[in-house]
């Protein structure tokens, strides 16, 4: 039935793709090594947390942790060593993702997830920004496979190949290679006030990501077993919503709602910053209205701490 | 199912290996295994649209014998009238019935009279039909004007109609090229294999890595038009240029590349269209299938180019205008055709020798521009409002923030290397080549390095091909 010319074809299509594969190792092993030669930049700091960061305060969540989190203020109120985490774009599943991959080397004993109320409806980019740790697959498969799995079934052949893992990601080495991206322990200040003439345009912009008002399943399920993980190995968790610039009625909010039925139910210490009168329509403290400056977050670091160190002391 | 998909390639596997290996022998089993995966294939997106395409494969099948076998004019025009409306009846239903009542109602409106609509459908358009309409038309009308014999064989022509290689966004087959392939028997062939991988690899650089990583920066400023400036506009819509060509000139070679692994041979689509010196020129390197369908099936028989020249050139306008109609039921399409159909008329009327040379290439290539403004823009105001801009607003070049830096970087590189890919297929065809090496390692080292460079600059999981719209 199979003939010289079948096997003659079976035969280049082999070799075909043992070339493939060499250069794809090859290759690949050569932006692995440019990878993790990254200083700054997102790559940089996911590496720092998963591979490096010993701090005994860990602090997770999106842009909004990212930008108003200030490790130095913390450590300096609680006297304890703290790392940001916090990754811009980057939803529930990723936190997950990545507080498994760093949980594999060291517990830290407190962990502040910043909760974003609309943390749990559907929003499809959570799961196509996930490739963000694809290069971490090789040594953290046993982690991301659940994570990455959501939305794929064949997340361990597409991730065989190598630089299929590296997507995407030379540009961003070179360019923060050219022009490095300052942070401090993880946190990125912004600078700048609102301008009170866009008030009005900034209370339109509060919700600019796209999302849908159905609440996604995987997504309630990652958030209880982010408090799983968490309690399985001791550490304190502390879940805290971020200042907003102008009043918001989450009322009507089923995320919202919906995580604070989880955190009743898990008995999660939970601090709620929206709405702080601290903060309302200060525009010397806010870049925009969904994210504070950095004299702003400074004032929240040391307020989010204050807290913290009230709930730990049993006041 | 998306040919940029996973699905997709354990589907073409599967049925790739069925049919070499499993029922080689027999053309009959080869048949009737590709309609059931071209249907599986179909049916991927929505099962329900497999009735459209069974009940069209029907009534063409039947047209067709009852034209061939009539022999009075009357009944024969008759049948022919049959599928004729039957298939822009479909497509017109599908695709154009909530364009045409929207647009009645705007047209009384601007003479005061206010009205809702009520006959609003929600109708999804079912993916690909205006291609397999426009194929099954081709049929009909060529057995009617007696260059094509029907085929009595169902399955072949079942086949035909769902070849899924070509089924959702062309190449727009001709029956009387495509047909005959169905009813002799197809050989494996080492070199139909390996040119089929080499088109689908090429296809898919084009598709996952020129394509998708432009639209990256082309949807960032045209679904923002209001914050961007004349520079952003200029170089959103250079990028377009090569987003559209890399996606629809992707999709072409990955579906010619998927049929040449099963032995058979779908037309040339496209052919380095940017290279042309004249908009004419253009015309007959862009979407060719459907550019010759136009030509042999609406505007030869209204006369072509062999009558007066007042009638002549309405002959080329209402075929651009309805070709640009064709694209989608919205009148930034009608306008980008009707500009395609102008540019002509002003070649024939201003240029009476063959252009050539760089200045007509790089003239050609922002006429074509400036009508794709109007072919991404969402509505017509948007597009004036694009170019007013241009004129008016030069103001600074938006290069991205954060992420999007980076891939308008991407877009860039991908966009180099196919532009000097094409220029040397275009005037150093007999220069050195790597796929024509007489080393095989350096061939095979050679699509290799094209397949890494997908894995590694690709985007992958979000594009869909935007001729599925059409």
């Amino acid at each position: 039935m199979i003939g010289k010319k079948h096997i003659e074809t079976l035969r280049k299509g082999i070799k075909f793709i043992l070339i493939l594969l060499v250069i794809d190792f090859s290759l690949g092993y050569i932006t692995k090594q440019f990878f993790y030669s990254q200083e700054t930049g997102k790559y940089a700091r996911s590496t720092q947390a998963i591979k490096e960061t010993e701090a005994e305060i860990l602090i997770l969540g999106s842009s909004h942790a990212h930008r108003h989190y200030v490790p130095e203020v913390i450590e300096k109120e609680l006297g304890k060593s703290c790392y940001n985490a916090g990754a811009e774009g980057q939803q529930l599943v990723y936190h997950l993702a990545l507080l498994d991959m760093i949980l594999k080397r060291y517990t830290p004993k407190t962990i502040i997830l910043n909760i974003d109320e609309d943390f749990l409806l559907e929003f499809e980019e959570a799961y196509s920004r996930l490739s963000d740790l694809h290069p971490y697959y090789d040594e953290y498969s046993k982690e991301l496979k659940p994570v990455l799995g959501l939305r794929s079934n064949f997340v361990d052949v597409k991730l065989f190949f190598h630089l299929y893992q590296m997507n995407s990601t030379i540009m961003h080495i070179i360019r923060y290679g050219a022009s490095p991206q300052v942070d401090y322990k993880g946190y990125r200040p912004l600078f700048g006030t609102i301008k009170k003439s866009n008030d009005q345009r900034h209370k339109e912009d509060n919700n600019r990501e796209n999302r849908g008002d159905v609440i996604d399943q995987n997504f309630v399920n990652t958030l209880k077993n982010i408090i799983i993980t968490v309690k399985k190995k001791n550490i304190n968790l502390v879940f805290v919503t971020s200042p907003s610039y102008n009043e918001v009625d989450h009322s009507k909010n089923i995320s919202f709602s919906k995580i604070k039925e989880i955190i009743r139910a898990e008995n999660v210490s939970f601090i709620d910053f929206i709405n702080n009168p601290d903060f309302i329509h200060k525009n010397e403290l806010f870049h925009d209205p969904s994210h504070l400056n950095d004299s702003g977050s400074k004032l929240f670091s040391k307020q989010v701490a204050q807290r913290i160190r009230r709930i730990h002391s049993g006041e | 199912m998306l040919f940029n998909s996973f699905d997709f390639l354990i589907f073409l596997v599967v049925v790739f290996l069925i049919y070499w290996y499993i029922v080689p022998k027999s053309r009959k089993l080869q048949n009737i295994l590709l309609l059931v995966a071209s249907y599986v294939f179909y049916g991927w997106w929505d099962w329900r649209f497999l009735s459209l395409i069974a009940v069209s494969t029907i009534v063409d099948y039947t047209v067709g014998l009852r034209i061939y076998k009539s022999d009075t004019k009357i009944i024969r025009k008759r049948w022919l009238y049959l599928s004729v409306l039957f298939n822009l009846g479909l497509l017109g239903f599908f695709k154009y019935f909530n364009f045409f009542m929207d647009s009645w109602i705007d047209l009384l409106a601007s003479v005061g009279y206010n009205s809702q609509s009520t006959w609003a459908l929600q109708v999804i358009l079912p993916v690909g039909i205006s291609f397999y309409t426009f194929q099954t038309l081709s049929y009909s009308i060529d057995i009617y004007r007696k260059k094509l014999i029907p085929t009595s064989d169902f399955i072949a022509f079942g086949a035909f109609v769902s070849f899924f290689p070509q089924l959702v966004a062309g190449p727009i087959e001709r029956a009387t090229n495509l047909i005959p392939q169905f009813l002799h028997e197809r050989k494996f062939q080492k070199l139909c294999i390996t040119s089929g991988c080499k088109m689908m690899i090429w296809g898919f650089f084009l598709k996952l890595v020129v394509a998708d990583r432009a639209a990256i920066y082309v949807n960032a400023v045209y679904n923002n038009i209001e914050n961007h400036e004349g520079l952003t506009f200029i170089a959103a819509t250079v990028l377009f240029a090569f987003q559209i060509y890399g996606d629809f000139a992707g999709y072409s070679l990955i579906a010619i590349g998927t049929a040449k692994l099963f032995g058979f041979d779908l037309m040339t689509n496209f052919r380095r269209p940017y290279f042309a010196a004249s908009v004419s020129e253009f015309w007959s390197r862009w979407h060719i299938s459907l550019s010759t369908w136009f030509r042999d099936y609406l505007y030869i028989p209204l006369g072509g180019n062999r009558v007066a020249k007042p009638r002549w050139f309405f002959n080329l306008f209402i075929t651009f205008l309805i070709s640009g109609l064709w694209h989608g039921a919205n009148w930034t399409f009608v306008v980008w055709g009707g500009l395609n159909g102008i540019y002509l008329i002003l070649e024939i009327l201003l240029f009476k020798k063959e252009r050539k040379g760089l200045f007509n290439i790089l003239s050609t290539f922002i006429l074509i521009n400036f009508a794709w403004i109007f072919f991404r823009a969402a509505s017509i105001e948007q597009a004036l409002y694009i170019v007013k801009t241009i004129f008016m607003t030069p103001g600074s070049l938006f290069i991205g923030s954060g992420d999007d830096v980076t891939a308008s970087l991407y877009a860039t590189l991908a966009i180099f290397i196919l532009v000097l890919v094409e220029l040397k297929k275009e005037y150093f065809a007999t220069l050195f080549s790597i796929s024509k090496h007489k080393l095989e390692f350096v061939r095979m080292a050679g699509y290799a390095i094209v397949v890494c460079m997908i894995l590694y600059f690709g985007v992958f999981g979000k594009g869909q091909f935007i001729y599925f719209q059409f």
